[in-house]
């Protein structure tokens, strides 16, 4: 047994107040483990390799699965023909939309339901046949082997050619999935009241999703249950949707995810391909691993749909917003996926101003749907409105800083009733980031910079943001097992998709018990074995967990101190919990060790369970940031250079400053492919399949592509209303304004507005030379 | 996943032309190309003839006067690193460094540098192109702002990927060649091939000649060398635009000039107009705005790669001024 001192880390410090039972706790006020720069629980398992991620598990007698897709855009099925494929060596199993297996097998993209395998082809890459053989290598080439008999029919790959007269028909009822909108005031009046109003048409590409580990599941029958391990953002998702498709019990089927190479929103659901690695598994009788090659990820799992807004907007020459007035179109995909979704939200939200009317096209093409894409819709609105309001502050004469500073609105006016915010430090960011940043001082240096280089042009950009979602939600359920021994289990259902979630809910654990974050054993991902949680996605998770994970800590406390009572025959209001032992506050003599505690011992395990309480009603609670970027243009050549960048966020309470810096950094990066590298091509013109569907035609940003300098400065507010743990979302705001601040740099840089993403060394040349191709 | 093939490989350099005169038959060096190919089914393979094993076609030897002679085997990175490479050769040094990204320049051969397939979308992808035996080239009316401006003849686009190509055309370096009718010579100028007169092909080797070394010959007196590429990103990217310049200059005046492109057209793309523009006068303000106006005259860009004018010309004219400011600084 593990003696007292590798437990316990508090030996005199003191651990948070237990409240009474049915009393919420106080926010922390000092502490030993939140917020300090700690690494990963499960870092060395990372690193060294004996994390097992999906894509590891071997199981005895696997197969190996493999998926025929469409090679059209568009396409009817008419035949397909596996009988040599079903000769081929080492060939166990294959599906098709004929066999018996996938009879009435339903797939759902929001309210479309369509056929596991589909004879109407509405995208490059859909789900036509399946093979599952010994070796991958058997597999893929027994797909090849299947002879498919296609009417190839017309197709729609321009978004904005979607809803024209002539537009091939992807949707049986047209292209149009949906309109929204929104209104508050009235623009024509704020226009009348603005000293300056401007207008201008922004554009931002497809980015696809591209996590590193690929999509992919195992699938392995006991019986009549279904054991499933998928690369994952939420396993009881996947046990939903799959039992959903399946016609089985939720109890029949089990997923694990315990570990997951990145998601950033394309893993919040299964795929087809997970209902057709389990049905593969099923014909054959075996255990079935199938994971989707790059190509097939690009082609299928997900993006962010490519936007065009239009945005007008009024100012007093005092710097006051007078009117917002927006327009969107996006495409979904194939299928309605939310192509437009939360595009407007920025406009809708993020400055105060009383005329505002925005409306927002969803339409339909032929390529692979979207699925939320870290942040959905929000630097695609950023990258309009962070650009316009930086274009009005030059207009009017005053300093970009200064004009957001003007517009802070303390309420969430988007919303129904404009709810105020729990916090909000979006004036803190701000003002304090162009402090640390040296904003005024770096105007000066920066004028003398270009008044002396000849051709090398620099520029600074800010840019700011709120995220909708990020305050977490109820359900949550969580368990913290006390062993008699001191040592912990953490029973929690949530994913930690690299996130660091695990990390964070350890430390809440230690900090709430005062033991070692090291004792802390982590039970997480398995929807057979831990609590049903939401998928990791909304950065919501720790604002969503870490109250459940704080409330269970304490009703194991409580439940201790109700046990010491009756060892120690005093009052259980009498009693504090100290970490390592319970001890009477009148006398300090009068105490017991955890560990000798008699029914724990007699027990073997105490349990506290956690809940995630509601939210504060009538508010909004919503993480702000503004970033900072400093860089440099090569006008002869169009190279853009990023000098520095500075992500300055409020998301509450930071948790672990490692993890919180990691997330900020990694956002600023995805930022950066999002405005510099990263644009889906589809060959429009002829064919209407993707261009690049590999890591070197599909440009993520690489290490010399950021800057040698980034910081992150973290703005704390002490929000005592968002949750127990004063945490708000942090995963998806630091890559909402990235892309918009470079931008604005680039428009000091070079005199220059990019409003089409991404900008690379060829944009800039077009536009330095004012020629189109 | 892959086509099936036999897998040789012979300890002689005589047994692998052997082996390579088969039809079908691909040689392997580095892999790190061969295998993209023989996975996206772009070339017809049952046979790879592996010369990994001829250790004696790997490294580098100064020859006498300060030249090279560059085994094929060489691996990129070696190249990049070479003390004489970068003493004698700093553009050469440059453009290996510029390659791909260290894991592919540390399995990445100088041979397979010079023989690679172009990296075309269309070529590489789900396309049957003309140069795959398909009827088009998607490139002319698709997607084509990777494409080339020169060379291109409106029958296909490609642009030749390799950086060290452009330079050691420059360097006027030349490949030591073995094939069943024995040993040739040909100059790195002369090895790649224009669509007009192949479309098929990437370079003029026969079935079963394999390049054993490169031959740069020793730097002349005044000679400064240096390689730029201009790409979408900054690692693990091909060439926007690029170019390798080697110039000879007797004080002030050049005297030789060699300005190859890259990421201009389907071979490395020598610059006459330009070289010639440059040659028997100093390097000035207007000379040097005149060759990168002239390098890019004859240019018959494509939809969408337009920028490459202006962009080729913008490099061009950065890479002169340095020049001319190091000889000024030299000087000094």
């Amino acid at each position: 047994m593990a003696n007292d001192d590798t437990i316990y880390y508090t030996a005199g410090l003191p651990v948070p107040e237990t409240p009474a039972e049915g009393q919420a706790p106080e926010p922390w006020q000092q502490t030993d483990l939140i917020g300090k720069p700690l690494p990963r629980v499960d870092g060395y398992a990372r690193v060294s390799g004996s994390a097992v991620y999906p894509s590891d598990i071997l199981l005895p007698g696997m197969l190996y699965g493999a998926i025929l897709r469409c090679p059209h855009p568009h396409a009817l099925v008419r035949k397909v023909d596996s009988a040599t494929a079903a000769k081929m060596p080492g060939v166990r199993a294959i599906l098709t939309g004929e066999s018996m297996e996938t009879q009435g097998v339903r797939w759902n993209y929001q309210d479309r339901q369509v056929a596991l395998f589909d004879a109407h082809c509405r995208f490059e890459g859909e789900e036509i046949a399946a093979v599952a053989a010994d070796s991958w290598y058997q597999a893929a080439d027994a797909v090849r082997a299947i002879a498919v008999d296609y009417e190839v029919l017309p197709f729609v790959a321009d978004y904005e050619k979607a809803l024209d007269q002539n537009a091939a028909k992807v949707g049986d009822e047209g292209n149009l999935v949906g309109e929204d909108s929104h209104q508050r005031g009235s623009v024509e009046q704020g226009f009348a009241a603005a000293d300056t109003v401007l207008e201008e048409t922004y554009r931002t590409s497809s980015e696809l999703q591209t996590p590193v580990e690929l999509h992919g599941c195992v699938a392995d029958w006991d019986g009549s249950r279904l054991t499933l391990w998928e690369s994952s953002q939420g396993v009881f998702a996947v046990q939903s949707t799959i039992a959903g498709v399946l016609g089985l019990p939720l109890a029949r089927v089990r997923v694990i995810g315990h570990y997951v190479g990145g998601g950033f929103g394309s893993k919040l659901q299964p795929g087809k391909y997970t209902a057709i690695c389990a049905l593969l598994a099923k014909k054959a009788a075996k255990p079935v691993k199938l994971l989707l090659t790059r190509e097939e990820t690009y082609l299928c799992v997900g993006n962010r749909p490519p936007n065009t807004m239009r945005l007008k907007a009024g100012v007093t020459r005092d710097g006051r917003l007078t009117a917002l007035d927006f327009d969107c179109i996006g495409p979904s995909g194939a299928y309605p996926a939310g192509g437009a979704q939360l595009v407007d939200w920025l406009v809708r939200d993020l400055y105060r101003c009383d005329n505002v009317r925005t409306t927002s096209r969803d339409v339909l093409i032929n390529a692979g749907p979207a699925r939320p894409f870290r942040a959905p819709g929000h630097p695609q609105g950023a990258w309009a409105l962070e650009q316009m309001i930086d274009e009005l502050a030059g207009k009017i004469g005053m300093d970009p800083v200064e004009l957001r500073l003007k517009n802070i609105s303390e309420t969430s006016q988007g919303r129904e009733n404009n709810p105020p915010y729990t916090s909000t430090g979006l004036r803190e960011c701000l003002t304090k980031g162009a402090e640390e940043f040296r904003w005024q001082s770096s105007l000066a240096k920066i004028k003398e910079f270009n008044r002396q280089s000849a051709h090398v042009k620099r520029g600074v950009g800010v840019a700011a943001c709120l995220w909708i979602a990020g305050g977490g939600d109820p359900p949550s359920t969580v368990i913290v097992k006390l062993f008699k021994d001191g040592s912990i289990n953490l029973n929690m259902g949530a994913s930690d998709i690299g996130t660091g979630t695990k990390t964070v809910m350890a430390l809440v654990v230690a900090e709430e018990l005062g033991v070692q974050p090291s004792v802390i054993q982590i039970e997480h991902a398995d929807t057979a074995t831990t609590q049903f949680a939401t998928p990791s996605g909304g950065s919501k998770t720790v604002p969503t967990e870490a109250p459940a994970v704080r409330n269970a800590a304490i009703a194991l406390k409580q439940e201790l101190l109700r046990m010491a009572a009756e060892d120690l025959q005093v009052d259980r209001q009498e009693l504090v919990y100290t970490g390592k032992e319970i001890v009477s506050r009148r006398d300090p003599n009068k105490k017991i060790p955890i560990t000798e505690i008699t029914r724990l011992k007699k027990r073997g395990e105490v349990i506290g369970v956690g809940y995630r309480g509601p939210n504060p009603e009538g508010k909004a609670v919503t993480p702000f940031a503004a970033q900072f970027c400093e860089l440099e243009v090569d006008t002869l050549t169009g190279e853009i250079g990023l000098l520095r960048f500075l992500g300055v966020h409020d998301s509450g309470r930071v948790m672990n400053r490692l993890t919180y810096d990691n997330q900020v950094y990694g956002g600023i990066v995805m930022g950066i492919g999002f405005g510099l590298t990263e644009e889906r091509r589809l060959d429009e013109r002829q064919t209407g399949k993707l261009c690049n569907r590999n890591w070197h035609d599909y440009k993520l940003p690489t290490a010399l592509d950021i800057p040698r300098e980034m910081a992150s400065l973290p703005i704390e507010m002490g929000d005592r209303e968002c949750n127990n743990t004063g945490a708000k979302g942090l995963g998806e705001p630091v890559t909402i304004p990235t892309a918009a601040a470079i931008a604005n740099a680039l428009h000091m840089a070079t005199g220059i507005r990019f409003t089409s993403a991404p900008v690379t060394p060829m944009e800039v040349i077009r536009k330095l030379t004012r020629r189109e191709g | 996943m892959l086509p099936k093939f036999s897998y040789v490989r012979p300890d002689m350099l005589s047994n692998a032309v052997k082996h390579l005169q088969a039809e079908g038959a691909a040689l392997h060096a580095g892999g790190t190309d061969l295998l993209g190919c023989l996975r996206e089914r772009i070339i017809a393979c049952d046979k790879i003839v592996s010369i990994s094993g001829l250790t004696e076609l790997a490294g580098i030897k100064t020859t006498p006067g300060g030249g090279l002679r560059i085994g094929t085997l060489t691996t990129i990175t070696e190249l990049a690193e070479n003390a004489t490479v970068r003493t004698n050769f700093p553009g050469l040094a440059g453009a290996a460094a510029e390659v791909a990204s260290p894991q592919l320049r540390n399995q990445g051969t100088v041979g397979g540098n010079l023989c690679q397939k172009p990296r075309c979308w269309y070529y590489r992808g789900d396309f049957h192109c003309l140069r795959k035996g398909g009827d088009r080239c998607f490139a002319m009316a698709g997607e084509n702002q990777f494409h080339a401006i020169f060379g291109h003849d409106h029958i296909c686009a490609i642009v030749h990927p390799s950086d060290t190509a452009p330079m050691l055309v420059a360097l006027d370096a030349k490949a030591l060649v073995t094939g069943p009718q024995g040993e040739r010579t040909i100059a790195v100028a002369d090895l790649h091939v224009l669509p007009a007169v192949n479309v098929r092909a990437e370079t003029v080797l026969g079935q079963g000649e394999i390049i054993t070394h490169i031959e740069v010959p020793p730097p002349a007196k005044g000679l400064s060398t240096s390689y730029r590429k201009i790409r979408a990103r900054q690692s693990w990217d091909f060439s926007l635009a690029g170019a390798a310049l080697a110039l000879v200059r007797e004080g002030d005046k050049v005297v030789r000039a060699n300005i190859v492109l890259s990421g201009a057209a389907p071979i490395p793309w020598r610059s006459r107009e330009a070289e010639q523009l440059l040659t028997g006068h100093p390097l000035t303000d207007d000379s040097i705005a005149a060759a990168a106006q002239a390098a890019v005259a004859g240019a018959q860009p494509l939809r969408a790669n337009g920028y490459k004018i202006a962009m080729f010309q913008g490099m061009l004219k950065e890479e002169l001024h340095k020049v001319k400011k190091g000889k000024n600084e030299e000087a000094g």
